[in-house]
């Protein structure tokens, strides 16, 4: 196939099973809760409307940068959606996408003009703690599979299983990840109500809704990422359940634990972290795994 | 016609333009990778910088007075 058209395939299909599964996601949240919840395609709807609602750009907005921004959002994870599902490329250019992610969310709330917006960019440079336990399990992937390569570590696991079964504690830091990433995360300082939409709050209008559209497909990617390193070879019928399945327990998690503060959010991240990345390192050189 | 407009419009046919022709023809890869990273979100951009509605001008004023400071 063209490889252009492999690329827009992709990334329309992120955009629409993002989408869906994030309606899952609130869907799941609010049955939790006993409330009926809005219709699952309800985050489709949106996106799209929000491209021909009415937008304007408030005085206090560093403009090029309030727009800029959105344009850079998408960029990423254009990047994120080339290099896994159409390149199975390395993975340490996503632990780049998260990193840039993190800048994103900190310049949008800076350039916004808003307190809200302002105050959730000093959260976003808090909560880079989400990103080290992602760092550490990527780098227990490499010491297990030899490789950064997706292709070389679904190689691996076809021959040798699943890793999820090896080395199940670096799973667990990269669903911690799933988690912070998730909406209403219990980690989520950054979209915190208390900062009315956090980062988000100045853009409005059609800049939403392109935002919205990175969204869905960055928890598309995020998911298709772990399934791919950690369960091994999936066709698509098995990326689909497997994704569903993560994101009913994400939507329970998420609506069951209320938000935490920054500073308990951020420990209890990199607690989480520590004991896991420790839990790996005395699995590996035990014997416990292979 | 404003500037943002005139603007979007170039940029929505550069980046059709530019998609287009890496559906048709087979360049190098790393071509074709740079034009979907900077073209696709380039295309969704210009377009809804075309597509949002505009306040009415008795409300513009209104609408970009002051940042959201809450309900």
């Amino acid at each position: 196939m063209n490889l252009m058209a492999d690329i827009l395939i992709n990334v329309i299909i992120a955009f629409l099973a993002g989408s869906l599964l994030l309606g899952l996601h609130r869907k799941v949240m609010a049955r939790v809760q006993k409330r009926p919840g809005p219709p699952i395609v309800q985050h489709l709807i949106h996106s799209l409307k929000f491209f021909f609602k009415e937008t304007a750009f408030p005085k206090t907005v560093s403009k090029p940068f309030y727009i800029g921004i959105v344009f850079i959002l998408a960029l990423v994870w254009v990047v994120g959606v080339i290099v896994g599902p159409v390149a199975h490329d390395s993975l340490l250019i996503l632990f780049g996408v998260y990193a840039v992610y993190k800048i994103v969310e900190h310049n949008s709330g800076s350039s916004s003009g808003s307190p809200y917006g302002k105050l959730s960019c000093v959260r976003a440079v808090l909560s880079a703690a989400t990103e080290l336990p992602l760092f550490a399990a990527i780098v227990f992937v490499y010491l297990k599979t030899g490789s950064m390569n997706i292709g070389n570590i679904i190689a691996y696991q076809s021959a040798h299983g699943p890793l999820v079964l090896s080395i199940p504690l670096a799973a667990l830091m990269f669903f911690m990840l799933i988690i912070t990433k998730s909406p209403y995360s219990p980690f989520a300082i950054t979209k915190d109500k208390a900062l009315i939409s956090g980062f988000e709050t100045e853009h409005f209008g059609f800049l939403r809704g392109f935002m919205l559209f990175s969204e869905s497909v960055a928890w598309y990617v995020m998911l298709w990422v772990f399934l791919t390193i950690f369960f091994g070879p999936l066709n698509p019928v098995g990326y689909l359940i497997g994704m569903i399945v993560i994101t009913f327990i994400t939507g329970f998690i998420n609506a069951t634990t209320p938000i935490l503060s920054p500073n308990h959010s951020v420990m209890t991240q990199i607690t989480i972290g520590a004991i896991c990345f420790f839990g790996t390192v005395v699995m590996i050189f035990t014997g416990v795994v292979a | 016609m404003d500037s943002q407009k005139i603007t979007c419009i170039i940029l929505l046919v550069l980046s059709t333009i530019a998609i287009l022709a890496c559906l048709v023809i087979n360049f190098e890869p790393w071509i074709i990778y740079g034009v979907a990273i900077f073209g696709i979100p380039l295309l969704i951009l210009s377009l809804g910088l075309l597509t949002m509605a505009k306040p009415e001008p008795e409300d513009a004023e209104e609408r970009v007075k002051e940042p959201f400071t809450g309900y």
